[in-house]
Parts: C-alpha cells; sequence; structure tokens
C-alpha cells in the first residue's frame, strides 16, 4: 500500500475562468512566450451539455449524470487541464503534482490558488475516499488499480467515477498510435463536455492551436536529442509521444525517432553517433537539467558533441513534457530557443 | 547420480579427470588468447557505424601507433566509450568467477557466490542512497561502503555466535542481507520519483553502461592487489576440502584463514559492484562449468575461472549494448538468460560422460 508522507498545501493558480466562461477571445490577455496571434474562433453559442454522459473511457464505460464537482486529480496534466478550464473550485484535492503550476496557459494567465495536496505521489484508495470525491481524474491508468486510487470498478461501486485523460489510454484501440496535438485538444473537449465547459474548452483549444500557428519555422533544419532522465543509460523522447509531438511542432528533428515508442533508453554511444545539434533537457526534481548538463560534460565522450560544446541546451519543465494544456506553450518556447541555435 | 559439480567436496581430491593436468597450461594459455581476441572484436562491435579498420586503428593509436582514422567524436565512441566498457567487464567477469570460486571453496557450499556474506545488499543499499536519497557521495564510494558496512555486520553476528564456521557465515550473510534487502526496498518505495526506479532496477540488475577508465582503473586495480594473491591459494583452499578438521591437521590455520580469504574475497567483490551493480550468476555457475570440464582441484579453477568469467562478461555485454539498439539491457539479465543454458548443457554432458 502506499503511505501519505504528509498532507501539505501546494500553492497553485486559477484560470482566467471569468474571461474564458464568458467566452471572451483571447486578444486582451498576456501571452506566454509568443506574440498575441489572431483572435480565437468564437465559442459556439450557448453550449451546454446534457446529461447523462456515457463515454468509453480506455474501455471502461463511464456514465456522467451531472457536471462531477468533488474532484481528486492525480498527475499534473489534470489539475492543470481542470485549473485552465476554469473549474479550479471543482477539485477538492491533488496528488502526484510534478511540478509548479504555470503562470499561464495558451495566453491566459493564472493567478495562484491552493489546492490541498493529498498524496506526493499515486494517493492509496482511503486517502481518496477519504474526501469523498465523485470524480477521480488520473493523467496515467496506472494510477488505478489495487495499489494506487483504487480499482475503477471498485470506485464506481462506490459511487465515485474515474476518468483517465483518454490520450494515456494504453490498451490497443484506445491508444494514439503516435500522439498529436489532435488528441491532446480531443481530451480537452472532452473534458469540457464532462463538466459542461464546452465553451471554455473550444477558447482554450482555439488559443492552443493559434500558439501553434504561430510558431516561425526555423531558418534551418536542426537535430534534437530530448533527454528526460537516466544517467548511463539516458531515457529520451522516442518517436510517437509527447517529446516527438513537441519537437515536431518546434521544427527539430528526433534523433530518436525511429524508435517506436513513447520515451526509450538511449546508449550513449547510439547518442554520440547520431551527434544531435540541440538537446532539450527535461527539468525534474529527480534528474534536474543542471546535473545532466555535468555528466554531458564530464563525459569525454558526449563532450565532444556539437551541442555540448556550443551549449545548446533547452530546458523543458517536466510537467510541461507530458501530454496536456501546455505542450503547445512548450513547443512555441522551444522553437524560439532552437532558432538562436541555428547555424 | 551424483553430477561431479555436487558431489561431497571430502571426495574433490579424487575426481580429477585423467589429462586434466596435462590440459591445464594449455587451457589457459588458449582462454588467455580467446580474451585477447574477444577485447580486439568486441571493440569493433557496436551501435554506431564503425569498420573493423577504423577501429583497431584508433585502437593502436591511442596505444602510440600512427594516427587514427575517425573524428575525433567517433574516435571517442571507441576510446572513451567501448573501450573502457570492454575493459570493465574483462575485470568484473574475471573477479566475480574468482570470487565466487573463492567462497565456494571457503564455505564448501556450492550455491555460494561473492556476494554471500550480504555483500550485493549493502552495496545497492549504497547506491540507492545515492541515486534516491541524493547522498552527496560518489556512486562506487558509496556502494563500496555499503557492502563493507554488510560484510562488517556479517562477520560481526558469525563470530558473536561463535567459531567462523561455514555455516555461521552464511546463515549471517542471509541475516545481512535481508536486512539490507528490506532497507533497499523500503527506499525504492518510499522515494522513487518520476522514472529514477528505471535506474535503480538497471544497477540493481547490475549493469556496465556507466563504464568509464575510472572504472577500470576501480575494477583493475582490486583485480591486481587482492585478485592475483587469491588466483594463488588453489593449495590452501583444497585443504579447506577436506573439512576443518583436516584443513587444520595439514597445518592450515583454520579460523584465521577463513577470516583473511573471506575478507579479501568480500573487498574484491565490494570494489567489482562499486562499478557494476551486483551481477548474478557469473559467480554462482561459472566455478561449477569450469569444475565440470577440469575437475575440482583450486589449482586449476581459480586461473581457469578468472579467464572464462573475463570472456563471458565481455561478449555478454557486447550483446547487452547491441543487439537492441538504441536500447540496452542491463546485462546481469544476459548473463542468466545466456549463461543458465549453457551450464544446464554442461551439467547433462557430464551426466551421460560420467
Amino acid at each position: 500500500m502506499y503511505f501519505v508522507p504528509h498532507r501539505g498545501i501546494f500553492v497553485v493558480a486559477i484560470a482566467a475562468s471569468a474571461l474564458l466562461v464568458a467566452g471572451c477571445s483571447a486578444a486582451g490577455a498576456e501571452r506566454a512566450a509568443v506574440e498575441s496571434p489572431a483572435s480565437a474562433a468564437p465559442p459556439v453559442a450557448a453550449a451546454t451539455t446534457t446529461y447523462p454522459v456515457t463515454i468509453d473511457n480506455c474501455g471502461t464505460e463511464v456514465t456522467f449524470t451531472q457536471a462531477p464537482t468533488r474532484v481528486v486529480t492525480i498527475k499534473s496534466s489534470t489539475t492543470e487541464l481542470l485549473v485552465a478550464l476554469g473549474l479550479t473550485d471543482r477539485i477538492i484535492g491533488q496528488a502526484f503534482p510534478d511540478g509548479p503550476m504555470p503562470t499561464a496557459v495558451a495566453g491566459h494567465s493564472i493567478t495562484p490558488v491552493e489546492i490541498p495536496v493529498i498524496s506526493d505521489k499515486v494517493p492509496g484508495q482511503e486517502a481518496v475516499l477519504d474526501l469523498e470525491p465523485d470524480l477521480v481524474f488520473a493523467g496515467w491508468e496506472s494510477n488505478f488499480g489495487p495499489e494506487g486510487a483504487g480499482d475503477r470498478d471498485a470506485l464506481h461501486s462506490l459511487g465515485v467515477l474515474s476518468y483517465v485523460a483518454p490520450s494515456a489510454c494504453k490498451e490497443p484501440g484506445y491508444k494514439p498510435e503516435k500522439l498529436s496535438f489532435d488528441d491532446v485538444f480531443a481530451d480537452v473537449s472532452e473534458a469540457g463536455a464532462i463538466f459542461d465547459v464546452p465553451d471554455a474548452a473550444t477558447t482554450l483549444v482555439a488559443d492552443s492551436r493559434a500558439v501553434l500557428d504561430d510558431i516561425a519555422p526555423l531558418p534551418a533544419p536542426l537535430t534534437a536529442l530530448w533527454w528526460s532522465s537516466g544517467v548511463d543509460l539516458p531515457y529520451v523522447g522516442a518517436g510517437t509521444g509527447a517529446p516527438q509531438m513537441i519537437m515536431e511542432a518546434a521544427g527539430l528533428t528526433n534523433v530518436a525517432a525511429r524508435v517506436d515508442d513513447t520515451w526509450t533508453q538511449m546508449s550513449m554511444e547510439a547518442i554520440v553517433d547520431a551527434n544531435p545539434q540541440v538537446i532539450v533537457l527535461v527539468d525534474s526534481a529527480w534528474s534536474t537539467a543542471a546535473k545532466k548538463k555535468e555528466l554531458l560534460a564530464a563525459n569525454p565522450a558526449t563532450a565532444g558533441l556539437d551541442a555540448v560544446k556550443n551549449e545548446r541546451y533547452i530546458v523543458a519543465p517536466f510537467a510541461e513534457t507530458e501530454a496536456g494544456v501546455r505542450n503547445a506553450d512548450l513547443a512555441a518556447q522551444i522553437a524560439v530557443e532552437a532558432a538562436r541555435f541555428t547555424p | 547420480m551424483q553430477t561431479t559439480a555436487l558431489r561431497p567436496a571430502a571426495a574433490a581430491a579424487s575426481a580429477h579427470r585423467p589429462g586434466a593436468r596435462i590440459r591445464v597450461p594449455v587451457l589457459g594459455a588458449g582462454l588467455g588468447v580467446v580474451l585477447a581476441v574477444s577485447v580486439l572484436f568486441a571493440v569493433t562491435i557496436g551501435p554506431a557505424q564503425i569498420t573493423f579498420g577504423e577501429a583497431w586503428q584508433s585502437v593502436f593509436a591511442h596505444l602510440g601507433f600512427g594516427d587514427p582514422a575517425l573524428s575525433p567524436l567517433r574516435d571517442g565512441i571507441i576510446w572513451q566509450l567501448r573501450m573502457p566498457r570492454i575493459l570493465t567487464a574483462g575485470a568484473v567477469g574475471a573477479g566475480l568467477a574468482l570470487c565466487g570460486a573463492v567462497m565456494q571453496a571457503l564455505t564448501r557450499n556450492p550455491l555460494a557466490d561473492p556476494y554471500l556474506l550480504g555483500l550485493s545488499s549493502g552495496a545497492s543499499l549504497g547506491a540507492v542512497g545515492v541515486i534516491l536519497l541524493g547522498v552527496g557521495v560518489l556512486l562506487p564510494v558509496a556502494a563500496f561502503g555499503g557492502a563493507i558496512v554488510a560484510l562488517a555486520a556479517t562477520l560481526l553476528v558469525a563470530s558473536a555466535a561463535g567459531t567462523l564456521t561455514p555455516t555461521r557465515t552464511i546463515l549471517a550473510g542471509l541475516a545481512v542481507s535481508s536486512f539490507f534487502g528490506a532497507l533497499t526496498s523500503l527506499a525504492i518505495f518510499w522515494s522513487a520519483t518520476g522514472d529514477t526506479y528505471r535506474e535503480i532496477l538497471s544497477w540493481l540488475l547490475g549493469s556496465l553502461s556507466g563504464a568509464q577508465w575510472s572504472s577500470v582503473a576501480i575494477a583493475g586495480a582490486a583485480l591486481a592487489v587482492v585478485g592475483v594473491p587469491l588466483l594463488f591459494s588453489g593449495r590452501v583452499l583444497d585443504a579447506f576440502a577436506f573439512g576443518d578438521t583436516a584443513a587444520s591437521a595439514l597445518g592450515v590455520s583454520v579460523t584465521r584463514t577463513r577470516w583473511i580469504m573471506l575478507t579479501a574475497t568480500a573487498l574484491l567483490t565490494g570494489a567489482l559492484v562499486a562499478v557494476s551493480g551486483a551481477i548474478g550468476f557469473i559467480g554462482l555457475i561459472l566455478p561449477h562449468m569450469v569444475r565440470l570440464v577440469v575437475g575440482r582441484g583450486n589449482r586449476r579453477v581459480l586461473p581457469l575461472a578468472a579467464l572464462t568469467g573475463a570472456i563471458f562478461l565481455i561478449w555478454v555485454d557486447t550483446a547487452a549494448r547491441t543487439v537492441f539498439d538504441p536500447r540496452e539491457l542491463p546485462v546481469g539479465i544476459l548473463t542468466a538468460a545466456i549463461g543458465a543454458p549453457v551450464f544446464a548443457l554442461l551439467l547433462l554432458r557430464s551426466r551421460s560422460s560420467s
């Protein structure tokens, strides 16, 4: 079983929800990394969700009879999605936060608010049930199960619904062959339908698409390595996951794209052989970007890489690198930084 | 039916195979050549497309003959990644096989391996401390320190219970292993964040993917300082084969010798584990494989086990780093996956020939 190390309070943020719900465009809001694009598409007027809504979620049927009001989120990606949709007041507890919340998502600035952290990791079933939620919203399917937040069917029988971001489904037929922004945006739209905020979802998707459309093509092609974690055997972004999707959007060519997986281990020899022009370093508490820079410079074999010699590093906070509402902003930021590195 | 390897130790002296005495130097020289050739060929194999000629030219250039044909980056692949890794594999393989053979002889237990005194669990705890808990020490130092603490604990428990007999040593090692293992599991369970579990798992299974010249220095120095004297301890170990009473009748100071040799073996193992993690199978099975071929005399078994261990680990690690390009497997998975069927085959052959 899992223990709850402490019940801390985690300072997070709230979306400019009034702005979203009112259906305004993002034109007036600040943009995180890029210039404001042309105004987002106006949302469909007076869209509401008709309940009950039944969803085939990763092979589990989930029926919502009303918009959930007491949600426990697991992983940053789920918390951030709800916050970006202006649903912060529906979150009664969060677990497994990957890092600090963003200050803005697709141009919508976010003001800090506190959401109780019920566990630093996957919470145990009792810690979840103790809060009497009506929905547990998980970033990974594996967050559910008897060792985690509880078996999905068991939760349902107790009147607690379970939901996984659809792009994170693992079963054949549900798992995206190759993750695309369409999948990420479909997650947003489905959440909008579940929570009866379709307009907010439409606006968020439109503004995120605008961020992507705004990305200027690189002056010249660049190859890149996406180093997520690992020391001797780096764990890198491969051909079909969020890293590949973000790198493609930013105009970078992934040196590990040939591996048909979301992430993969890549030997130092294969990395040196590929000699990437740019290295994206994922920054997390357990594998900081600074530590990875040190490793690259200290290993005589990697010290000679073009990217290392010229310090062509782009740092990406971990929470932005898993499929979610922050991916578009990250792609835009990477594109801007990579443009400086083009020969 | 009794296999040669598992026959009670008292019968050991008579278990020499006919002709084994003559074959051993030849076998040793042959294995030495195979080892050298293995190093030269393994260095040409890897995910990066580098030809035999280019690889050798690079190696010889670093040894002072001629100039490298490769770009500095690709030269680095040969000389900074492959070569130190191959040499570390050789040293670790030789050391583990040697330590296993010595442990089995010292304790008269065919199931003894180099980690018998709780060493791998102690080293693992040290490594977990660095990888997961961020203890500010270099990983090999922490692993070695952990191994030494475990060794001290085992010897303390075993000798506090009375004379240092094989049974007491093994049981004390078991107790220490279990305890340190529990602490390691607790640390992993409690604090593995993100995908650090992958890093720690690959260390626990044994991996050479981090090998650098410093690893060669650590493993090589330990092998030279502790391993070489152990290589020549065959005569003393043969005396142990007859039991403690017989050994002391033969003039061996049993307890003192056992203390010294257990400590020496543990120090060597600790140094090896520090650079590679706890690679399994080699220390347990390779000595038996060698005994199946040359008989039980330790003067033959020790050097041949060391040579075989070096060659075996070099090739298995070459497979671990190339077959799944660009991924790698922790070599500890492959040592057992490849070694166990080979051992089973040898076991079957020895049955049909005896």
